[in-house]
Protein backbone atom coordinates (compact mmCIF):
# COMPACT_ATOMS: atom_id res chain seq x y z
CA UNK A 1 0.00 0.00 0.00
CA UNK A 2 2.73 1.96 -1.04
CA UNK A 3 1.58 5.90 -1.68
CA UNK A 4 1.67 7.84 -4.66
CA UNK A 5 4.88 10.42 -4.66
CA UNK A 6 4.94 11.74 -8.62
CA UNK A 7 3.48 12.46 -11.56
CA UNK A 8 5.07 13.13 -15.04
CA UNK A 9 3.21 14.21 -17.88
CA UNK A 10 4.98 15.02 -20.87
CA UNK A 11 2.32 16.82 -23.79
CA UNK A 12 -0.44 15.01 -22.17
CA UNK A 13 -3.80 16.50 -23.24
CA UNK A 14 -3.00 20.24 -22.01
CA UNK A 15 0.62 19.38 -20.01
CA UNK A 16 3.39 19.86 -22.08
CA UNK A 17 6.21 19.07 -19.11
CA UNK A 18 5.11 18.61 -15.97
CA UNK A 19 6.80 16.65 -13.18
CA UNK A 20 5.44 17.33 -9.98
CA UNK A 21 6.18 15.66 -6.00
CA UNK A 22 2.79 14.98 -3.94
CA UNK A 23 2.21 14.76 -0.25
CA UNK A 24 1.43 11.44 1.00
CA UNK A 25 -1.39 13.48 3.00
CA UNK A 26 -3.56 15.81 1.39
CA UNK A 27 -2.88 17.26 -2.26
CA UNK A 28 -5.63 20.21 -3.39
CA UNK A 29 -5.21 21.28 -6.98
CA UNK A 30 -6.78 24.15 -8.04
CA UNK A 31 -6.58 26.35 -11.30
CA UNK A 32 -8.88 28.05 -14.02
CA UNK A 33 -11.09 26.31 -16.11
CA UNK A 34 -9.26 24.23 -18.64
CA UNK A 35 -5.94 23.69 -16.46
CA UNK A 36 -6.17 19.82 -16.28
CA UNK A 37 -6.98 19.62 -12.93
CA UNK A 38 -9.44 16.57 -13.35
CA UNK A 39 -7.10 15.44 -16.30
CA UNK A 40 -4.32 15.05 -13.21
CA UNK A 41 -6.52 13.05 -11.11
CA UNK A 42 -7.70 10.41 -14.29
CA UNK A 43 -3.99 9.39 -14.91
CA UNK A 44 -3.67 8.88 -11.19
CA UNK A 45 -6.83 7.19 -10.43
CA UNK A 46 -5.94 4.73 -13.46
CA UNK A 47 -2.49 4.04 -12.25
CA UNK A 48 -4.23 3.13 -8.57
CA UNK A 49 -7.44 1.18 -9.77
CA UNK A 50 -5.55 -1.37 -12.12
CA UNK A 51 -4.23 -2.68 -8.68
CA UNK A 52 -7.46 -3.91 -7.22
CA UNK A 53 -10.23 -6.32 -7.98
CA UNK A 54 -11.37 -6.78 -11.73
CA UNK A 55 -9.63 -3.95 -12.89
CA UNK A 56 -6.24 -5.91 -12.28
CA UNK A 57 -7.21 -7.28 -15.54
CA UNK A 58 -6.96 -4.44 -17.63
CA UNK A 59 -3.78 -2.55 -18.54
CA UNK A 60 -3.13 1.51 -17.60
CA UNK A 61 -3.91 2.13 -21.06
CA UNK A 62 -6.97 0.58 -21.39
CA UNK A 63 -8.10 1.98 -18.31
CA UNK A 64 -6.83 5.23 -19.32
CA UNK A 65 -8.78 5.29 -22.30
CA UNK A 66 -11.71 4.00 -20.36
CA UNK A 67 -11.61 7.21 -17.68
CA UNK A 68 -10.53 9.58 -20.30
CA UNK A 69 -13.49 8.22 -22.93
CA UNK A 70 -11.53 9.33 -26.03
CA UNK A 71 -13.82 10.01 -29.28
CA UNK A 72 -13.72 6.65 -30.85
CA UNK A 73 -11.60 5.69 -28.29
CA UNK A 74 -8.59 6.70 -29.55
CA UNK A 75 -5.86 7.08 -27.04
CA UNK A 76 -3.56 9.08 -29.16
CA UNK A 77 -6.37 12.48 -28.44
CA UNK A 78 -4.86 12.31 -25.08
CA UNK A 79 -2.01 13.64 -26.60
CA UNK A 80 -1.18 17.36 -26.12
CA UNK A 81 -2.62 19.13 -29.43
CA UNK A 82 0.05 20.80 -31.72
CA UNK A 83 0.59 20.95 -35.33
CA UNK A 84 3.63 18.35 -35.52
CA UNK A 85 3.54 14.39 -34.59
CA UNK A 86 3.87 14.30 -30.95
CA UNK A 87 4.94 11.84 -28.32
CA UNK A 88 3.40 11.64 -24.90
CA UNK A 89 4.39 10.12 -21.92
CA UNK A 90 2.64 9.74 -18.74
CA UNK A 91 4.52 8.21 -15.93
CA UNK A 92 3.17 7.83 -12.02
CA UNK A 93 5.55 6.95 -8.84
CA UNK A 94 5.17 5.54 -5.83
CA UNK A 95 6.89 5.27 -2.26
CA UNK A 96 10.10 2.96 -2.78
CA UNK A 97 10.19 4.06 -6.54
CA UNK A 98 8.16 1.83 -8.08
CA UNK A 99 7.16 3.48 -11.93
CA UNK A 100 4.23 3.00 -14.23
CA UNK A 101 4.32 4.58 -17.59
CA UNK A 102 2.46 4.77 -20.64
CA UNK A 103 3.99 6.08 -23.93
CA UNK A 104 1.93 6.69 -26.95
CA UNK A 105 1.64 9.45 -30.23
CA UNK A 106 -0.92 11.50 -31.28
CA UNK A 107 -1.33 8.98 -33.97
CA UNK A 108 -2.03 5.80 -31.57
CA UNK A 109 -5.55 4.51 -32.08
CA UNK A 110 -5.64 1.35 -29.99
CA UNK A 111 -4.66 1.44 -26.28
CA UNK A 112 -2.90 -1.63 -26.91
CA UNK A 113 -0.60 -0.41 -29.29
CA UNK A 114 0.49 1.64 -26.05
CA UNK A 115 4.28 0.89 -24.52
CA UNK A 116 3.61 0.33 -21.34
CA UNK A 117 6.63 -0.32 -18.44
CA UNK A 118 6.95 -1.25 -15.13
CA UNK A 119 3.13 -2.47 -15.40
CA UNK A 120 3.68 -6.55 -13.59
CA UNK A 121 6.02 -4.90 -10.80
CA UNK A 122 3.21 -1.94 -10.43
CA UNK A 123 -0.02 -4.47 -9.67
CA UNK A 124 1.84 -6.61 -7.03
CA UNK A 125 1.57 -3.58 -4.84
CA UNK A 126 -2.18 -2.83 -4.16
CA UNK A 127 -3.40 0.73 -3.94
CA UNK A 128 -7.04 1.12 -3.11
CA UNK A 129 -8.95 3.92 -4.26
CA UNK A 130 -12.01 6.23 -4.99
CA UNK A 131 -13.06 8.41 -7.48
CA UNK A 132 -15.74 10.77 -6.87
CA UNK A 133 -16.90 12.86 -9.67
CA UNK A 134 -18.16 16.20 -9.49
CA UNK A 135 -21.83 14.61 -10.52
CA UNK A 136 -23.45 12.79 -8.02
CA UNK A 137 -23.93 8.88 -8.99
CA UNK A 138 -25.90 6.93 -5.85
CA UNK A 139 -28.98 8.62 -7.06
CA UNK A 140 -28.73 7.14 -10.82
CA UNK A 141 -27.80 3.43 -9.72
CA UNK A 142 -30.43 1.55 -10.72
CA UNK A 143 -30.04 0.12 -13.99
CA UNK A 144 -27.28 2.24 -14.25
CA UNK A 145 -24.30 -0.80 -13.96
CA UNK A 146 -26.52 -2.98 -16.62
CA UNK A 147 -26.42 -0.30 -19.21
CA UNK A 148 -23.45 0.44 -18.90
CA UNK A 149 -21.97 -3.04 -18.90
CA UNK A 150 -23.90 -3.47 -22.15
CA UNK A 151 -22.10 -0.39 -23.57
CA UNK A 152 -25.41 1.09 -24.15
CA UNK A 153 -23.94 4.60 -22.92
CA UNK A 154 -20.69 5.84 -22.88
CA UNK A 155 -20.24 6.97 -19.73
CA UNK A 156 -16.45 7.62 -18.20
CA UNK A 157 -15.78 4.75 -16.42
CA UNK A 158 -15.32 6.97 -13.21
CA UNK A 159 -18.93 7.04 -12.70
CA UNK A 160 -19.42 3.21 -13.19
CA UNK A 161 -16.75 2.83 -10.57
CA UNK A 162 -18.48 4.64 -7.88
CA UNK A 163 -21.27 2.91 -8.39
CA UNK A 164 -19.54 0.16 -8.20
CA UNK A 165 -17.82 0.67 -4.71
CA UNK A 166 -20.35 1.77 -3.07
CA UNK A 167 -22.39 -1.23 -3.71
CA UNK A 168 -19.35 -3.06 -1.85
CA UNK A 169 -20.85 -5.12 1.09
CA UNK A 170 -19.49 -3.60 4.67
CA UNK A 171 -16.63 -4.65 5.94
CA UNK A 172 -16.75 -7.45 8.77
CA UNK A 173 -15.01 -7.31 11.76
CA UNK A 174 -14.24 -4.95 14.57
CA UNK A 175 -14.15 -1.41 13.16
CA UNK A 176 -10.83 0.43 15.19
CA UNK A 177 -11.08 3.53 17.32
CA UNK A 178 -11.12 6.32 14.95
CA UNK A 179 -12.85 4.67 12.23
CA UNK A 180 -15.87 4.74 13.84
CA UNK A 181 -15.59 7.96 15.62
CA UNK A 182 -15.45 9.39 11.75
CA UNK A 183 -18.98 6.80 11.03
CA UNK A 184 -20.60 8.44 13.93
CA UNK A 185 -19.39 12.40 12.87
CA UNK A 186 -20.80 11.14 9.23
CA UNK A 187 -23.96 9.99 10.71
CA UNK A 188 -24.82 13.10 12.78
CA UNK A 189 -24.21 14.84 9.67
CA UNK A 190 -26.26 12.95 7.66
CA UNK A 191 -28.77 11.95 10.22
CA UNK A 192 -29.25 8.52 9.65
CA UNK A 193 -27.69 5.86 7.88
CA UNK A 194 -27.35 4.27 4.48
CA UNK A 195 -28.63 1.07 3.48
CA UNK A 196 -28.85 -0.50 -0.42
CA UNK A 197 -32.07 -2.87 -1.18
CA UNK A 198 -31.28 -4.42 -4.80
CA UNK A 199 -29.71 -1.33 -7.08
CA UNK A 200 -31.49 1.32 -5.01
CA UNK A 201 -30.01 3.72 -2.10
CA UNK A 202 -31.80 4.97 0.78
CA UNK A 203 -30.89 7.20 3.71
CA UNK A 204 -32.23 5.26 6.78
CA UNK A 205 -33.53 7.23 9.87
CA UNK A 206 -36.07 7.70 12.48
CA UNK A 207 -38.53 8.56 9.63
CA UNK A 208 -37.97 5.74 7.48
CA UNK A 209 -36.40 5.18 4.78
CA UNK A 210 -35.87 7.97 2.27
CA UNK A 211 -34.18 7.13 -1.55
CA UNK A 212 -31.50 9.03 -2.60
CA UNK A 213 -33.23 11.14 -5.40
CA UNK A 214 -34.98 12.99 -2.39
CA UNK A 215 -32.10 13.88 -0.89
CA UNK A 216 -30.12 16.99 -1.53
CA UNK A 217 -26.65 16.40 -3.20
CA UNK A 218 -24.66 17.97 -0.74
CA UNK A 219 -26.03 15.04 1.93
CA UNK A 220 -25.41 12.38 -0.52
CA UNK A 221 -21.90 13.39 -1.33
CA UNK A 222 -21.81 12.98 2.75
CA UNK A 223 -23.66 9.73 2.73
CA UNK A 224 -21.19 8.03 0.06
CA UNK A 225 -18.09 9.03 1.95
CA UNK A 226 -20.04 7.06 4.56
CA UNK A 227 -20.47 4.36 2.85
CA UNK A 228 -17.02 4.19 1.38
CA UNK A 229 -15.61 4.22 4.98
CA UNK A 230 -17.96 1.08 5.95
CA UNK A 231 -17.22 -0.91 3.27
CA UNK A 232 -13.98 -0.33 3.82
CA UNK A 233 -12.80 1.23 0.59
CA UNK A 234 -11.24 4.32 2.33
CA UNK A 235 -8.79 2.39 4.78
CA UNK A 236 -5.30 3.15 5.77
CA UNK A 237 -2.83 3.36 2.82
CA UNK A 238 -5.93 4.14 0.15
CA UNK A 239 -6.50 6.71 -2.20
CA UNK A 240 -9.01 9.15 -2.12
CA UNK A 241 -9.97 11.41 -5.51
CA UNK A 242 -12.36 14.32 -5.40
CA UNK A 243 -13.25 16.31 -8.17
CA UNK A 244 -15.11 19.34 -6.90
CA UNK A 245 -15.87 18.84 -3.29
CA UNK A 246 -17.75 21.61 -3.05
CA UNK A 247 -20.24 21.20 -6.23
CA UNK A 248 -23.87 21.47 -5.08
CA UNK A 249 -22.57 21.88 -1.59
CA UNK A 250 -23.74 24.12 0.92
CA UNK A 251 -20.65 26.72 1.69
CA UNK A 252 -22.28 26.32 5.58
CA UNK A 253 -21.58 22.21 5.21
CA UNK A 254 -17.88 23.33 3.48
CA UNK A 255 -16.47 22.98 7.09
CA UNK A 256 -17.78 19.38 8.21
CA UNK A 257 -16.50 18.11 4.19
CA UNK A 258 -13.27 19.29 5.09
CA UNK A 259 -13.04 18.11 8.67
CA UNK A 260 -13.96 14.73 6.95
CA UNK A 261 -10.65 14.64 4.36
CA UNK A 262 -8.26 15.57 7.20
CA UNK A 263 -9.96 12.53 9.33
CA UNK A 264 -9.79 10.62 6.89
CA UNK A 265 -6.12 11.38 6.08
CA UNK A 266 -4.79 11.14 9.68
CA UNK A 267 -6.18 7.85 9.60
CA UNK A 268 -3.38 7.41 6.50
CA UNK A 269 -5.53 8.02 3.55
CA UNK A 270 -4.11 9.56 0.71
CA UNK A 271 -6.54 12.35 -1.08
CA UNK A 272 -6.23 13.94 -4.23
CA UNK A 273 -8.71 16.98 -4.26
CA UNK A 274 -9.41 19.63 -7.26
CA UNK A 275 -11.53 22.92 -6.02
CA UNK A 276 -12.53 26.26 -7.35
CA UNK A 277 -14.02 26.91 -4.06
CA UNK A 278 -12.59 29.72 -1.83
CA UNK A 279 -13.93 28.72 1.16
CA UNK A 280 -13.13 25.13 1.07
CA UNK A 281 -9.89 26.30 0.41
CA UNK A 282 -10.14 28.97 3.35
CA UNK A 283 -11.46 26.22 5.28
CA UNK A 284 -8.18 23.90 5.10
CA UNK A 285 -6.39 26.53 6.17
CA UNK A 286 -8.32 27.22 9.23
CA UNK A 287 -8.08 23.94 10.55
CA UNK A 288 -4.94 22.20 9.45
CA UNK A 289 -3.55 21.12 12.52
CA UNK A 290 0.48 21.06 12.96
CA UNK A 291 0.90 17.30 11.72
CA UNK A 292 -1.61 17.49 8.83
CA UNK A 293 0.70 17.55 5.55
CA UNK A 294 -1.53 19.75 3.06
CA UNK A 295 0.27 20.51 -0.37
CA UNK A 296 -1.47 23.15 -2.68
CA UNK A 297 -0.66 22.72 -6.35
CA UNK A 298 -1.77 25.61 -8.88
CA UNK A 299 -2.51 24.72 -12.19
CA UNK A 300 -1.80 27.73 -15.26
CA UNK A 301 -0.91 28.48 -18.23
CA UNK A 302 2.50 29.78 -19.23
CA UNK A 303 3.40 31.91 -21.93
CA UNK A 304 3.41 28.99 -24.34
CA UNK A 305 -0.12 28.70 -23.44
CA UNK A 306 1.28 24.99 -21.31
CA UNK A 307 0.05 24.25 -18.32
CA UNK A 308 2.87 23.77 -15.40
CA UNK A 309 2.48 23.51 -11.85
CA UNK A 310 3.45 25.40 -8.28
CA UNK A 311 3.06 23.71 -5.13
CA UNK A 312 3.22 25.66 -1.69
CA UNK A 313 2.79 23.58 2.21
CA UNK A 314 1.26 26.85 3.27
CA UNK A 315 -2.26 28.31 2.04
CA UNK A 316 -0.42 31.81 1.64
CA UNK A 317 2.26 30.40 -0.62
CA UNK A 318 0.04 29.23 -3.17
CA UNK A 319 0.85 30.95 -5.99
CA UNK A 320 -0.66 32.02 -8.39
CA UNK A 321 -4.23 31.14 -6.71
CA UNK A 322 -7.12 31.38 -8.81
CA UNK A 323 -9.24 31.60 -6.36
CA UNK A 324 -8.25 34.21 -4.40
CA UNK A 325 -7.37 36.49 -7.66
CA UNK A 326 -11.18 36.34 -8.50
CA UNK A 327 -12.01 37.85 -5.15
CA UNK A 328 -9.18 40.37 -5.47
CA UNK A 329 -10.52 41.62 -8.73
CA UNK A 330 -14.51 41.75 -7.32
CA UNK A 331 -12.80 43.65 -3.97
CA UNK A 332 -10.90 45.97 -5.83
CA UNK A 333 -14.36 46.63 -8.10
CA UNK A 334 -16.39 46.86 -4.69
CA UNK A 335 -13.67 49.64 -3.26
CA UNK A 336 -14.07 51.59 -6.85
CA UNK A 337 -17.98 51.61 -6.23
CA UNK A 338 -17.76 52.15 -2.47
CA UNK A 339 -15.20 54.96 -2.83
CA UNK A 340 -15.04 56.35 -6.26
CA UNK A 341 -16.80 59.46 -4.70
CA UNK A 342 -13.86 60.39 -2.81
CA UNK A 343 -12.04 63.06 -4.89
CA UNK A 344 -8.21 63.91 -4.44
CA UNK B 1 0.44 68.44 5.94
CA UNK B 2 -2.07 67.08 9.25
CA UNK B 3 -0.52 63.48 10.18
CA UNK B 4 -3.76 61.65 11.73
CA UNK B 5 -1.85 58.98 14.15
CA UNK B 6 -2.84 56.31 17.00
CA UNK B 7 -0.57 53.69 17.74
CA UNK B 8 1.88 52.72 15.33
CA UNK B 9 -1.24 53.63 12.06
CA UNK B 10 -1.08 57.03 10.96
CA UNK B 11 -3.06 58.44 8.17
CA UNK B 12 -1.59 61.77 5.88
CA UNK B 13 -3.68 64.22 5.19
CA UNK B 14 -3.76 66.32 1.72
CA UNK B 15 -2.51 69.65 1.73
CA UNK B 16 -5.64 72.15 3.27
CA UNK B 17 -7.35 69.30 4.57
CA UNK B 18 -8.62 69.62 8.12
CA UNK B 19 -8.91 66.23 10.41
CA UNK B 20 -9.47 65.85 13.96
CA UNK B 21 -9.38 63.04 17.04
CA UNK B 22 -12.78 62.14 17.80
CA UNK B 23 -12.34 59.12 19.77
CA UNK B 24 -11.14 60.53 23.07
CA UNK B 25 -13.38 61.69 25.79
CA UNK B 26 -12.17 65.76 25.12
CA UNK B 27 -13.74 65.32 21.50
CA UNK B 28 -16.75 64.22 22.01
CA UNK B 29 -17.37 64.52 25.77
CA UNK B 30 -20.09 61.86 25.83
CA UNK B 31 -18.34 58.48 26.53
CA UNK B 32 -20.90 57.20 28.83
CA UNK B 33 -23.53 56.70 26.28
CA UNK B 34 -21.99 56.76 22.64
CA UNK B 35 -19.09 54.90 20.57
CA UNK B 36 -16.98 56.96 18.34
CA UNK B 37 -14.83 56.83 15.08
CA UNK B 38 -11.30 57.93 15.75
CA UNK B 39 -11.19 60.64 13.24
CA UNK B 40 -13.19 62.82 11.20
CA UNK B 41 -11.93 64.30 8.42
CA UNK B 42 -12.99 67.30 6.24
CA UNK B 43 -12.49 67.16 2.76
CA UNK B 44 -13.92 69.85 0.36
CA UNK B 45 -17.17 67.98 -0.98
CA UNK B 46 -17.24 64.86 1.36
CA UNK B 47 -16.57 63.93 5.24
CA UNK B 48 -14.72 61.18 6.22
CA UNK B 49 -15.52 58.54 8.99
CA UNK B 50 -11.70 57.31 9.87
CA UNK B 51 -11.46 54.24 12.10
CA UNK B 52 -8.22 52.52 13.09
CA UNK B 53 -7.55 48.55 13.82
CA UNK B 54 -4.06 47.33 14.62
CA UNK B 55 -3.84 43.75 15.61
CA UNK B 56 -0.18 43.90 14.25
CA UNK B 57 0.68 46.49 16.40
CA UNK B 58 4.10 45.67 17.31
CA UNK B 59 3.57 46.25 20.62
CA UNK B 60 0.46 44.27 20.43
CA UNK B 61 0.81 40.56 22.75
CA UNK B 62 0.26 38.02 20.07
CA UNK B 63 -2.55 36.39 21.68
CA UNK B 64 -4.66 39.54 21.36
CA UNK B 65 -3.77 39.64 17.56
CA UNK B 66 -5.16 36.34 17.09
CA UNK B 67 -8.35 36.90 19.23
CA UNK B 68 -8.88 39.79 17.26
CA UNK B 69 -7.99 38.02 14.00
CA UNK B 70 -11.12 35.92 15.04
CA UNK B 71 -13.17 38.44 16.01
CA UNK B 72 -12.83 39.97 12.23
CA UNK B 73 -13.30 36.27 10.68
CA UNK B 74 -16.14 35.62 12.82
CA UNK B 75 -18.08 38.86 11.79
CA UNK B 76 -18.00 39.92 15.49
CA UNK B 77 -16.43 43.03 14.71
CA UNK B 78 -18.93 44.11 12.82
CA UNK B 79 -21.76 45.53 15.02
CA UNK B 80 -18.76 47.49 16.67
CA UNK B 81 -17.90 49.21 13.65
CA UNK B 82 -21.72 49.32 12.61
CA UNK B 83 -22.14 51.57 15.96
CA UNK B 84 -18.71 53.17 15.62
CA UNK B 85 -20.41 54.71 12.58
CA UNK B 86 -24.10 55.20 13.81
CA UNK B 87 -23.20 57.51 17.15
CA UNK B 88 -20.69 59.79 15.27
CA UNK B 89 -22.77 60.03 12.00
CA UNK B 90 -25.82 60.99 14.95
CA UNK B 91 -23.29 63.16 17.06
CA UNK B 92 -22.30 65.49 13.96
CA UNK B 93 -25.82 65.97 12.38
CA UNK B 94 -27.19 66.77 16.15
CA UNK B 95 -24.44 69.07 16.30
CA UNK B 96 -25.87 70.39 12.76
CA UNK B 97 -22.13 68.99 11.30
CA UNK B 98 -23.58 66.52 8.79
CA UNK B 99 -23.92 68.10 5.39
CA UNK B 100 -21.62 66.75 2.94
CA UNK B 101 -21.72 63.06 1.99
CA UNK B 102 -19.89 61.18 4.65
CA UNK B 103 -17.53 58.48 4.20
CA UNK B 104 -16.60 55.17 6.66
CA UNK B 105 -13.19 53.85 6.11
CA UNK B 106 -11.53 51.22 8.25
CA UNK B 107 -8.32 50.73 7.93
CA UNK B 108 -6.95 47.31 9.33
CA UNK B 109 -3.34 46.65 10.53
CA UNK B 110 -3.36 42.89 9.22
CA UNK B 111 -1.56 42.13 6.01
CA UNK B 112 -2.50 38.29 6.70
CA UNK B 113 -6.00 39.20 5.90
CA UNK B 114 -6.77 38.36 2.21
CA UNK B 115 -8.80 40.52 -0.07
CA UNK B 116 -11.66 37.86 0.03
CA UNK B 117 -11.87 38.39 3.54
CA UNK B 118 -11.84 42.18 3.58
CA UNK B 119 -14.67 41.93 0.84
CA UNK B 120 -16.71 39.55 2.86
CA UNK B 121 -16.26 42.46 5.48
CA UNK B 122 -17.05 45.33 3.75
CA UNK B 123 -20.24 43.40 2.34
CA UNK B 124 -21.42 42.66 6.15
CA UNK B 125 -20.64 46.37 6.83
CA UNK B 126 -23.16 47.36 4.36
CA UNK B 127 -26.04 45.49 5.73
CA UNK B 128 -25.28 46.66 9.28
CA UNK B 129 -24.88 50.36 8.77
CA UNK B 130 -27.21 49.49 6.71
CA UNK B 131 -26.40 51.60 3.05
CA UNK B 132 -29.40 50.72 1.58
CA UNK B 133 -33.28 50.74 3.04
CA UNK B 134 -35.85 48.43 3.43
CA UNK B 135 -36.34 46.24 0.69
CA UNK B 136 -33.01 47.27 -0.88
CA UNK B 137 -33.97 50.55 -1.73
CA UNK B 138 -32.05 53.68 -1.34
CA UNK B 139 -32.33 55.94 1.60
CA UNK B 140 -34.72 59.24 0.98
CA UNK B 141 -31.91 61.22 3.12
CA UNK B 142 -28.70 58.41 2.54
CA UNK B 143 -26.46 58.82 5.96
CA UNK B 144 -23.12 56.97 4.34
CA UNK B 145 -22.07 57.87 1.01
CA UNK B 146 -19.73 54.43 0.91
CA UNK B 147 -17.86 52.45 3.51
CA UNK B 148 -14.98 49.62 3.13
CA UNK B 149 -12.93 48.16 5.32
CA UNK B 150 -9.01 48.35 4.03
CA UNK B 151 -5.53 46.71 4.24
CA UNK B 152 -3.01 49.30 4.21
CA UNK B 153 -1.93 48.03 0.62
CA UNK B 154 -5.75 48.21 -0.56
CA UNK B 155 -5.61 51.53 1.66
CA UNK B 156 -2.93 53.36 -0.80
CA UNK B 157 -4.47 51.79 -4.04
CA UNK B 158 -7.67 52.88 -3.89
CA UNK B 159 -6.80 56.54 -1.61
CA UNK B 160 -3.02 57.11 -2.78
CA UNK B 161 -3.57 60.86 -2.16
CA UNK B 162 -4.50 60.17 2.04
CA UNK B 163 -1.60 58.21 1.80
CA UNK B 164 -1.78 55.44 5.17
CA UNK B 165 1.67 53.42 6.92
CA UNK B 166 3.01 52.41 10.04
CA UNK B 167 4.23 55.20 12.07
CA UNK B 168 7.47 52.91 13.28
CA UNK B 169 9.82 53.09 15.69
Amino acid sequence: MSKITNIKLDNFTSFAGLDQPFSTGVNIIIGANGTGKTHLLKVLYAACAITVGEDKEKSFSLKLRNVFNPYEGRIGRLSRRQSTSVKTKATVTREGGAKLSAEFSNHTHKFDDVKLSGETAWKKDELASAYIPVKEMLAHAPGFLATAAKREIAFEEVYVDIIKRAFLPKLMGPIDKNRQRLLTALQKAIDGKVVAKGEHFFLKNKQGDLEFTLLAEGMRKLALIWLLIQNGTLLSGSVLFWDEPEANLNPALMGEVVEVILELHRLGVQVFLTTHNYVLLKEFDLRKQKDDQIRYISLFRDASEAVTAKASDSYLGVDPNAIAATFSDLYDRELKRSLGGIKP
Amino acid sequence: MTVLAEDDLQITLPSGVVGRKFDDETSHGLSHCMKAVDFIVEMDDCVLFVEFKDPENPKAKPKDSAAFIKKFLSGAIDSDLKAKYRDSWLYEMAEGRAKKPIYYLVLMGASSLSEAELLARTDALKRQIPVTGPGDRPWKKPFVAGCAVMNLASWNKVLPHIPASRVGP
